[in-house]
């Protein structure tokens, strides 16, 4: 019988080394697409109007060496020593970073999002600390990257990113060194051929404005970012792309567009966004004086202040004031509208279709996820990849997506802490959600305002897909009714508000010489 | 899961309670509950092995409440949870097949709901779960057995946005080994170790977050290993089962939750239990049992600290062969 047992504990022993270590996780981390030949090269594109820059030779750029320079020969054959034979991890990122890196930055920054979504968790006596840009490390950690700083780190980075590419556009077309691989057509490449000119190197470009603009955004990462950056960097190289001064030239544009745009992030309103207590009181107070109802955080313990109360004061993109775009009131409680939007919830609160359920969640976008203004970016990535745009015209998209999107969130914020308008939970007794409640009042439904504003920057530049992007934006409404998050009219007027607010970012693309 | 607590034995119990578990509800276990003394009925993971042709049914109710939960390594309460309980209704069949083979199903009807916070709970159907067990050495007192087991969800339940999910949303498959031994006075012991391989959870978005992002629906449920020791005895005539026990689940991988983040399938969820249970087959009610059990998760990660009762019923009878009895 010692026998038997030893057998049995040795059989579980080897079933038990057997079985350990079979993590897979091999489910996909990235959006996986293949570099692909550019559907334009937008020649003229250093002649578009930029967002910011006086002109596209606001930063200085000095003239490259010619491609007979002993110097310019010296970097070419480093280029070719480093693209000639790529261990497999170099060709793993260079196909990563792709020809669009645009994309992955983007998912980076999205990721990034994601990963600071998070609300403080409360203190032991039942208070909340709030982050701070000054200690960013001290729990709770900066930035709680919720909607309104993800859609604005997503604004800056895209906007920052367009300008800097109409410069270097500029630079490209005025100085027209060639390409090395027509400089040398021994010279190995791994991504495709285009006759764009090389100087300076737009990936580089787009890597040091992802570089600044994300490391001011998520000071945590800053490490982690410019590893990324340098990787993407000799990226280029293993892909026998750009020479060094190519590259170098590209960081030092990038950089000092992002600069310009950090300036403006640094006066923008967003550090007076976060208002106190006391502010945030009066907020309320005035729209109980005015309206006779305000928003309360239902929480326990109760966050003593909504995010970003001031987030309406925010600096906008395209719209002359915030008033330009703020709705009608919304009906008041006890109303026949108010009545039948609550009985609407209490229909689809007792009788959910798993369809509904599908919706609610696929569109949820809440805490610990990259937001709405995340989730149309990552739409935004796969039309443009889809359309084989080329970084600057990409950089175009995302740039009035979202600056159409960071105005939707300034304008809903001003609707929601000007109407003060309370969530259903709070005025619909014993009513309970799917999904949790966002800490800030509810009219207009933020998904809403975000959603429609995308759907139509995006149903513009993309004429062909504009019917699909408006029946994302209205399913991404819907979703918040059917979680019991948003009354129907907060859903239906932040739709219009949207519309609105990308009106008027579509009236600046019309004119920036890109169309 | 909580759902899942029950009974049948404990340790159906604990491997449907790894599921359950998972969601930071453990529920618990339960006891064994099919035997009595010359019946032999049985769970997946005990020593019980019901005779050729004997079937026993079982219906098992199992309340979990926790107020307190680990959220990665820290011990926290949650305002906007309060008490979390998970109530499960669990029918259980086994059946004796030959002398060295039993199979045991069963399907736990889950409903979860806080008395805080606005979020609303679930109810549905777990995940089904389908047992064979087999006697592969017995000399005297001492007796091992081999479990094979299954299960994968039975509703479209939503695995996503824990502690509120049914289960942990995934297929998995299980090899228990345990060791038994019986002393002629009715006094016994057992240790069993199992092993859960689990498949991918489906959730309602594309993309998620855990350590990095996800771009898929799809959600790898950690593979986990559950164990477990138990004392019991046979007293009153073969007619009062008395146990208590210790067990645990450790999952393979995964990670923790973060700070004022919701659960999820991925985490890595571990727990140690103690618990204890009683079965009572009444001498004049042939073929008639209850079963009574409770545990109390001692220590944890990423999963609730669940108080756990369990009560049921069993019935068991011949279908077959019943000159046997």
């Amino acid at each position: 019988m010692h026998t038997s047992l030893r057998s049995i504990i040795l059989m579980l022993t080897a079933i038990t080394g057997l079985f350990s270590a079979c993590q897979k996780d091999d489910l996909p981390r990235n959006y996986a697409f293949d570099a692909y030949d550019f559907a334009a090269l937008d020649e003229t594109g250093g002649a578009w109007k930029p967002v910011l820059l006086s002109g596209p030779a606001q930063i200085a750029l000095p003239a490259p060496l010619s491609v007979t320079d002993p110097a310019y020969l010296e970097e070419l054959a480093e280029l070719k020593a480093a693209s000639e034979n790529p261990g497999s991890e170099q060709l793993e990122a260079v196909r990563y970073w792709g020809n669009n890196p645009l994309v992955r930055w983007n998912e980076i920054a999205r990721e990034l999002a994601a990963k600071y979504n998070l609300a403080p968790a409360p203190n032991a006596d039942g208070s909340y600390s709030a982050p701070s840009a000054a200690n960013p490390g001290v729990y709770p950690l900066f930035p709680f990257a919720h909607p309104p700083y993800t859609c604005r780190m997503l604004a800056y980075w895209s906007a920052a990113q367009f300008d800097a590419l109409i410069s270097a556009w500029h630079y490209k077309y005025a100085y027209n060194r060639p390409a090395p691989h027509q400089v040398d057509a021994s010279l190995k490449t791994h991504l495709p051929q285009t006759t764009l000119p090389s100087y300076p190197a737009d990936g580089a470009v787009v890597a040091a404005v992802s570089e600044v603009i994300l490391g001011a955004m998520f000071p945590l990462e800053k490490d982690y970012i410019a590893a990324k950056a340098a990787e993407h960097r000799q990226a280029m190289q293993w892909a026998g792309l750009h020479v060094s001064s190519d590259i170098e030239a590209g960081t030092a544009l990038g950089q000092g567009v992002a600069a310009v745009f950090m300036a403006r992030a640094a006066n923008d309103g967003m550090k007076n966004a976060q208002a106190p207590k006391p502010v945030s009181d009066s907020l309320r107070q005035a729209a109980q004086d005015r309206f006779g109802w305000s928003w309360q955080n239902l929480e326990d313990p109760p966050r003593p202040v909504g995010i970003t109360p001031l987030f309406g004061q925010v600096r906008l993109w395209c719209i002359p004031n915030v008033e330009a775009t703020r709705p009608p009131a919304p009906p008041a409680p006890g109303s026949a509208a108010f009545n039948e939007a609550v009985a609407e919830l209490k229909d689809i609160a007792d009788n959910l279709t798993l369809e509904q359920r599908r919706i609610a969640n696929f569109w949820s976008d809440g805490l610990g996820t990259y937001t709405p203004p995340g989730h149309w970016n990552r739409l935004a990535c796969e039309l443009m990849v889809a359309a084989k745009y080329n970084p600057l015209r990409s950089a175009r998209t995302f740039a009035y997506l979202n600056m159409a999107v960071m105005d939707a969130g300034i304008s809903c914020w001003d609707a929601k802490y000007y109407y003060h308008y309370p969530r259903p939970a709070q005025v619909i007794p014993g009513f309970k959600t799917i999904l949790g409640i966002p800490n800030f009042p509810s009219y207009t439904s933020g998904h809403s305002v975000f959603s429609a504003a995308a759907a139509e920057v995006l149903g513009h530049i993309f004429p062909a897909e504009k019917a699909r992007c408006e029946a994302w934006a209205k399913e991404a409404a819907d979703s918040r009714v059917y979680a019991g998050i948003h009354f129907r009219f907060d859903a239906e007027a932040g739709l219009e508000q949207g519309r609105q607010v990308a009106a008027y970012s579509v009236a600046v693309a019309r004119l920036d010489g890109a169309e | 899961m909580a759902g899942r607590t029950s009974l049948f034995i404990f340790q159906l119990t604990r491997t449907m309670k790894i599921k359950q578990f998972a969601r930071m509800f453990p529920a618990m276990a339960l006891w064994c509950v099919c035997a009595w003394p010359q019946l032999s009925a049985q769970t997946p993971s005990d020593a019980i092995m019901m005779a050729n042709g004997q079937f026993c049914a079982a219906l098992l109710y199992t309340h979990d409440t926790w107020d307190e939960y680990w959220e990665g390594t820290l011990k926290r309460d949650n305002g906007n949870i309060g008490v979390l309980t998970r109530q499960s209704v669990m029918p259980m069949l086994a059946l004796g097949i030959g002398e060295r083979i039993n199979v045991i199903g069963a399907l736990p009807w889950v409903r979860t709901a806080a008395s805080a916070g606005q979020v609303a709970g679930a109810q549905g159907l777990q995940d089904w779960g389908l047992w064979v067990k087999a006697k592969v050495f017995e000399r005297g007192p001492l007796s091992a057995y081999g479990v094979l087991g299954a299960g994968a969800p039975a509703s479209r339940y939503l695995p996503d946005y824990a502690p509120f999910n049914l289960g942990l949303g995934a297929p998995e498959l299980s090899l228990r080994g345990i060791a038994a031994y019986q002393h002629s006075s009715g006094l016994y012991g057992r240790a069993h170790w199992a092993y859960h391989f689990r498949g991918q959870a489906t959730i309602e978005r594309d993309y998620y977050y855990t350590t990095h992002g996800y771009y898929t629906d799809q959600v790898e449920v950690p593979d986990a290993v559950t164990y477990g020791v138990v004392a019991g005895a046979w007293l009153l005539n073969e007619s009062l089962k008395v146990e208590a026990g210790y067990d645990g689940m450790i999952s393979q991988w995964g990670h923790d939750i973060r700070r004022q983040d919701v659960g999820f399938p991925s985490n890595r969820m571990i727990f140690t239990r103690i618990g204890g249970g009683l079965q009572y087959h009444p001498p004049r009610l042939k073929g008639l049992g209850f079963v009574l059990s409770g545990n109390y998760v001692l220590a944890g990660r990423n999963v609730g600290q669940s108080t756990t009762l369990t009560g049921g019923l069993l019935y068991q009878f011949s279908l077959w062969n019943n000159h046997q009895q």
